[in-house]
């Protein structure tokens, strides 16, 4: 609930394991809230769930540790270099910061490994963003809108995203206003007003 | 784990302070600007301003220290919320960070005082420079833990100073009084300024560490 508005009600939703799910929607179908509450980025006011195995209200913690939330918002920082930005990331969820220079080269952001993430375009962000997802390998990846901004070549990257993770059993749900790649995913669930109104449609 | 995810987050802070310039740009002229005022105010009689000079003193680190620890956690609460880590250590390494800034902070406006308002020095340095770390740390402690609130909560920035000012005021005595009485060459009950000084560390410290997570989630 948002100032007595509620952003998502009454939605039941089972994703298995290794599950690739496409949430689709229009503006303020409640995707991003719905994403955001799977994430333990902000709590439910009702009602409550199990992510991963894990409660969503008592074990926050070990859904983080195994979760990775992608949105227009890259929780970057503007005046650590792109290197900096994936090491620190690393200290924060006990991963060899060696890793960092693999996962710029997996996004094509290797020769820009020492320059600030201020000086990057949203694109460039964004692909930032999910290099510190691939160097976090995930078991539940959450995409909020990951095509918008990006270039062909970073749309790319997404798809490489989505097809690797789907490869390695991990669980993905993108929640996007777009029609999905029907080749990277194993279903489409609509929503509205804040509903689920369709779980289960193959594409 | 938890040490280093403190150092981490100290260094971070410290990085990004070194490259935007954010407090030496704000909060910096925003304390000289207010000692200067109060220079202004009291006029020329030099007497009165050296007495009245540690208060300054404290004062300005106060408002600066609220100021630099509300920025600190713009655009980053997300970010620390999302991290699997011990919140505790967070907490420790956002203290450790304001701690460091806030004495810079202090050496320059010192400096500033002893020009315009005649502050002596004093004859017990070291007793001073611990003056300084203990009065320094109870702001820093406090302001770590406040500023966060300040960014979680609805009414935001305004609540920071609203919550600061009663809680902080113990640490501004202490250090005033012990700073006025160790500029005019007394030591006589310093060891009681000082002694509140580190009950108010110790106290803000242990709360914030075991409240910050708390906070964070809210």
């Amino acid at each position: 609930m948002f100032d007595g508005l509620a952003a998502v009600s009454q939605v039941s939703l089972e994703i298995a394991h290794g599950e690739t799910v496409w949430l689709r929607g229009w503006n303020g179908s409640g995707k991003t809230t719905l994403l955001r509450l799977i994430a333990t980025a902000i709590s439910p006011t009702f009602g409550g769930g199990s992510v991963l195995g894990f409660d969503l209200r008592t074990e926050r913690s070990a859904i983080r540790a195994r979760t990775d939330l992608l949105s227009h918002e890259t929780r970057l920082y503007g005046d650590l270099t792109a290197v900096e930005n994936l090491r620190f990331a690393c200290t924060l969820h006990g991963i060899d910061p060696r890793l960092a220079g693999s996962a710029l080269a997996r996004v094509g952001l290797d020769e820009v490994a020492a320059v600030r993430a201020d000086r990057f375009s949203q694109g460039m962000r964004q692909r930032l963003a999910l290099a510190r997802c691939l160097m976090r390998a995930p078991a539940l990846i959450l995409l909020d809108e990951p095509y918008a901004a990006l270039d062909v070549d970073a749309r790319v990257v997404v798809d490489e995203l989505l097809s690797t993770a789907r490869a390695g059993g991990q669980t993905v749900v993108v929640a996007s206003h777009e029609a999905p790649p029907a080749w990277l995913i194993d279903r489409e669930v609509t929503m509205d007003g804040g509903r689920v109104t369709s779980a289960g449609v193959a594409p | 784990m938890s040490l280093r995810v403190a150092q981490a987050i100290a260094a971070k802070d410290l990085r990004t302070e070194m490259r935007s310039r954010s407090a030496v740009s704000t909060v910096l002229p925003f304390a000289v600007t207010m000692l200067l005022a109060f220079g202004f105010a009291l006029g020329p009689d030099r007497l009165l301003l050296a007495r009245i000079a540690p208060a300054l003193l404290w004062l300005a680190a106060l408002f600066s220290s609220v100021e630099l620890c509300h920025r600190s956690y713009q655009h980053e609460a997300a970010n620390l919320l999302l991290s699997p880590v011990d919140k505790g250590a967070v907490y420790l390494g956002k203290a450790a960070a304001a701690f460091v800034q806030l004495i810079v902070l202090l050496v320059v406006t010192t400096g500033i005082v002893i020009v315009l308002f005649g502050l002596p020095a004093g004859r017990a340095p070291a007793l001073l420079l611990l003056t300084a770390v203990l009065g320094i740390a109870g702001l820093s402690t406090l302001g770590s833990l406040l500023g966060l609130l300040a960014v979680r909560s609805r009414t935001r920035q305004a609540a920071l100073p609203v919550l600061v000012l009663p809680l902080v005021s113990p640490v501004i005595i202490a250090a005033t009084r012990a700073t006025a009485d160790l500029t005019q060459g007394t030591t006589a009950g310093i060891s009681g300024w000082l002694s509140l000084l580190v009950a108010f560390d110790a106290a803000f410290l242990a709360a914030g560490y075991i409240v910050f997570g708390h906070l964070l989630e809210d």
